[in-house]
């Protein structure tokens, strides 16, 4: 059978249609519009005037503090957010008996059906002076502030993504093949070499994706510092929700959206490519 | 009503007794919503059983069955809300929104759905200068009566001598210290900003709007709350970076922060100060002696409201003396509405926080439709937030 017959060329665009239209109208579309609004001015009462100035791109040393914190904490988040998550996966891949693997992963989902909003705002009680540090005081450590500081941003991050960053890495490691760790210890590897060699090298596949997904994320992300970081820790992303909302500075925001826009494009492109060089020789595909 | 009737659902008859009864007043709203389970049922009674409604409910015509109203945090009573869509059949989706410019940027991106909304008096000249509401109909709102409203806080409704909106409650912005963290009896601004940055460094919360947050660096600065001159406000500007470390946070969502003890000092508008001084005595709310705000809150409805009849039938039953007074009672702030003030418990009426004496008064400023737009502030805001 022919590919390029005519009535399959017509179901093959009948069916990308759908597909095609998304992505123009729902990513390029808007992306035009922001960079459109980047070079244009406020309004006298906030929002967009039409202009060409090059104005809100010079203005945008003055968030500098904000792009700093995202390319510090956001790193930070996702690092943190997988050395918490990747024991959490290898036991359940790993250890747990089929009877209660479900169960634990649906538990790992369960946070998921109530809103991050009502979550991260539990968090501020938990963080606050009548929470943990309240707790504290009782075995005596005194005078531990937690919330509104950076850790507090992190915790809530961690608590946040986690199950992001936990089933990427848990199918990565529930695929693997078993007999390649009986076969290791066969040859007389210690449990820490055979983790070393072959336990992690093959779950690399999933710390890249969950990574990659949970810094993504992050990058955005203004609900967590703006909740338990009390408006101290200041986001790229409160930054933007500002812009918008409070100062309705549309074309400043619109520069600062591009700006991200290009720094996530460096960034993933360089860890791509990075990920890429370190699985040279193996076909395992990423995602 | 016996134990053993409280587990039936009332009938049909039953129901219209109560009904009439509270038609003729013998019996309280409240009582009528208890008995008839309207406070929880109410969206069923009122769209599933029409027909209940035989008397009065005419009177309302057919609203719809939906309505959209967006308003502030802890600012209605749920019992009115309830009470509306029983009477109507029109539920009602809250929207509480965090501040006077997000609810800008929203009607002015258009297509919101909201049928009435809760301007502050500095947004309103801005509103009709963008044409984002209506002119009122006021025959469509008997309740309100004009010469009820003290002018001073329902003046801005009126932008060149037409209507827009009416009056929901007034205040004052100040502050609002815990005496028990902090002794000294800060006073002014002036001294609000020396504790925070002395004794009570690392315990005050600054509002996340620049209204409130500007205008109390600038008058503690000596200057007006409303000032939008570039070299005061790089002044303002100053004194918020160097307070920055001494904060415990930037939020307009102040309350958990002061009940749970880590804050000592906030920004605060007085209806939260009532609610803080009911729950905890040591709360001391002050309204500075070099200036702060005077604000008046309204109803307006937006030019493109889709549910334009169910918007002024709301506006109507909430501009009711007893409803605004009924309102009030929960969440703290002034009905601007002196029919209103007579119905409210004598504790409520004679509240120093709700009703301060007019002398205190004095230093007071609304604050003014361009200290809203300002750029100047909108970034000095930014910048403080960022730094």
């Amino acid at each position: 059978m022919k590919v390029d017959n005519k009535p399959g060329r017509w179901l093959t665009a009948a069916l990308l249609a759908p597909t095609s239209m998304w992505f123009v109208f729902m990513l390029i579309f808007p992306l035009i519009v922001i960079l459109v609004f980047s070079f244009g001015e406020r309004a006298a009462v906030g929002g967009y005037a039409a202009g060409f100035t090059l104005e809100q791109y010079a203005n945008l040393p003055s968030r500098l503090k904000a792009f700093q914190n995202t390319m510090v904490i956001a790193p930070a988040g996702t690092l943190l957010s997988l050395l918490v998550a990747y024991p959490l996966a290898y036991y359940l891949a790993l250890r747990v008996s089929r009877r209660f693997k479900l169960m634990l992963l649906v538990l790992v989902i369960v946070p998921f059906w109530t809103s991050l909003l009502v979550r991260t705002y539990a968090w501020i009680f938990i963080l606050g002076g009548r929470g943990i540090p309240t707790l504290l005081e009782f075995i005596g450590i005194e005078g531990v502030r937690l919330i509104n500081t950076p850790g507090a941003v992190l915790i809530g991050i961690v608590y946040g993504y986690l199950p992001l960053m936990v089933f990427p890495i848990f199918v990565s490691l529930e695929k693997l093949d078993k007999t390649l760790l009986e076969a290791s210890s066969d040859l007389g590897s210690s449990p820490f070499k055979t983790f070393m060699q072959i336990t992690l090298p093959l779950s690399m596949p999933g710390i890249a994706t969950g990574c990659m997904l949970v810094f993504i994320l992050l990058m955005g992300e203004f609900l967590i510092p703006a909740f338990l970081g009390g408006g101290k820790v200041f986001f790229i992303g409160n930054a933007l929700v500002d812009l918008f909302l409070q100062s309705r500075n549309w074309p400043f925001g619109a520069a600062v959206s591009v700006t991200l826009v290009v720094i996530m494009l460096i960034t993933v492109s360089l860890y791509m490519r990075m990920v890429m060089r370190s699985k040279t020789g193996r076909d395992e595909s990423l995602m | 009503m016996s134990k053993s009737d409280d587990n039936k659902p009332i009938t049909a008859k039953k129901f219209m007794q109560y009904f009439r009864s509270y038609e003729k007043g013998s019996i309280t709203r409240r009582h009528f919503l208890g008995v008839t389970g309207l406070g929880t049922a109410m969206t069923v009674m009122g769209t599933a059983m029409p027909s209940l409604w035989s008397g009065k409910a005419h009177a309302f015509g057919d609203l719809g069955d939906r309505m959209v109203f967006s308003t502030w945090p802890n600012y209605q009573n749920q019992v009115n809300l309830d009470e509306f869509s029983a009477m109507t059949g029109v539920n009602i989706q809250v929207n509480a929104f965090g501040s006077n410019e997000e609810m800008l940027a929203k009607l002015q991106a258009g297509g919101t759905g909201w049928d009435v909304f809760v301007p502050t008096n500095y947004t309103i000249s801005n509103y009709v200068a963008l044409d984002l509401i209506q002119e009122l109909d006021l025959s469509r709102i008997p309740n309100y009566d004009p010469d009820a409203n003290n002018p001073k806080f329902a003046g801005p409704a009126t932008v060149n001598g037409k209507v827009y909106c009416v009056p929901k409650n007034w205040g004052t912005t100040g502050f609002i210290v815990n005496t028990k963290k902090i002794k000294s009896g800060p006073k002014s601004w002036k001294d609000f900003f020396d504790v925070t940055m002395g004794k009570g460094s690392g315990h005050t919360i600054l509002h996340d709007y620049q209204l409130t947050t500007i205008g109390a660096a600038l008058c503690a600065l000596g200057y007006s709350f409303n000032s939008i001159d570039a070299k005061e406000l790089a002044e303002a500007e100053a004194l918020l970076i160097k307070s920055k470390p001494h904060l415990f946070a930037i939020t307009s969502d102040y309350q958990p922060g002061m009940r749970s003890t880590d804050a000592w000092m906030s920004i605060c508008w007085n209806g939260d100060g009532t609610q803080l001084k009911n729950d905890m005595p040591e709360m001391d709310y002050v309204i500075a002696t070099d200036g702060g705000e005077i604000w008046t809150d309204f109803y307006a409805i937006p030019k493109d409201a889709p549910h334009l009849d169910a918007a002024y039938a709301f506006i109507n039953y909430m501009q009711d003396p007893y409803v605004q007074a009924r309102d009030a009672a929960v969440h703290g702030y002034a009905p601007t509405d002196s029919r209103a003030i007579a119905l409210q418990p004598d504790s409520l009426g004679s509240d120093p926080i709700l009703h301060p004496a007019e002398n205190l008064m004095n230093g007071l400023e609304f604050g003014a439709a361009q200290t809203l737009t300002d750029p100047i502030r909108a970034e000095v805001m930014a910048r403080f937030k960022s730094a």
